[in-house]
């Protein structure tokens, strides 16, 4: 497989991953009957993410994250790939992503300030670079 | 222009406003809570708050329209209409972003729209 999809496919179990990470220890926290409840937030006191722990919290908020950053990567693995772009520097960029992305996290969870912004930025600027490739 | 280049010019104009969004945040809570663990939440206000909401609409808009884009390519039914559409979509949206900014009622609507109903013919086209 190209390595443009292969970084792809981890990138989406990396989500899968990031999911268990953040679902695991909120049902320990709450309990299913919260996690499983409609949650009403009169009923629960507020949302979700603002009855967990602080790590906890943060590992909601780097699943989040994630999603958009997804979104955009897999257009710009697409694009690049059907529109026959690939090249050694695509494949870097998509590896890069993977990388900053998996870093991303424990930075988050750990609050390993700049760090988090950094591996972020990289997985952002990798993106931007292979949807400016696919266009030249 | 094809479907794909058009593809990719959306996610640039994503990318955009997302820094846009992010100059407007900065300014408004400071570099220092940007770069922190954000435990505490706080609110933005005024345009950057409109940019924010843009992005979010952006990025629901953008789930959409992407596997439209690429079930056209992907079966090889991209044609003279769905190239129209594709290119409806980005001008709607390359208007959504002002007109949300600058809170211009009734265009920011009628912008969200046309890019709606583009998706959504692209789906009726690709069946």
């Amino acid at each position: 497989m190209q390595h443009e999809l292969t970084a792809l496919t981890l990138a989406a179990l990396l989500q899968a991953v990031q999911f268990a990470l953040m679902a695991v220890p909120a049902n320990l926290e709450l309990g299913p009957g919260k996690t499983m409840s409609p949650r009403d937030r009169p009923r629960l006191g507020g949302e979700l993410i603002d009855l967990v722990s602080l790590r906890t919290a943060r590992l909601f908020r780097a699943f989040n994250n994630h999603f958009e950053a997804l979104i955009l990567f897999t257009i710009a693995c697409l694009v690049v790939h059907l529109g026959d772009q690939s090249s050694a520097f695509t494949a870097l960029c998509a590896y890069g992503y993977l990388g900053a992305r998996v870093l991303y996290i424990p930075a988050y969870a750990f609050g390993w300030t700049p760090w988090r912004s950094v591996f972020w930025g990289v997985g952002f600027a990798a993106t931007c670079a292979m949807l400016v490739a696919a266009l030249i | 222009m094809t479907e794909l280049s058009i593809l990719a010019s959306y996610g640039l104009l994503v990318i955009v406003t997302l820094l846009l969004q992010a100059t407007g945040s900065m300014q408004q809570l400071g570099i220092g809570y940007l770069l922190s663990s954000r435990d505490d939440s706080h609110t933005i206000t005024g345009m950057t708050a409109r940019l924010n909401r843009a992005l979010d609409n952006s990025v629901v808009a953008m789930a959409l329209f992407a596997p439209a884009i690429l079930l056209l390519v992907v079966t090889d039914s991209t044609t003279v209409q769905t190239l129209l559409l594709a290119k409806a979509f980005l001008i709607a949206r390359a208007v959504y972003l002002p007109a949300y900014a600058f809170g211009i009622i009734g265009l920011r609507s009628l912008a969200w729209t046309v890019g709606f109903v583009s998706t959504a013919l692209l789906y009726f086209l690709a069946l």
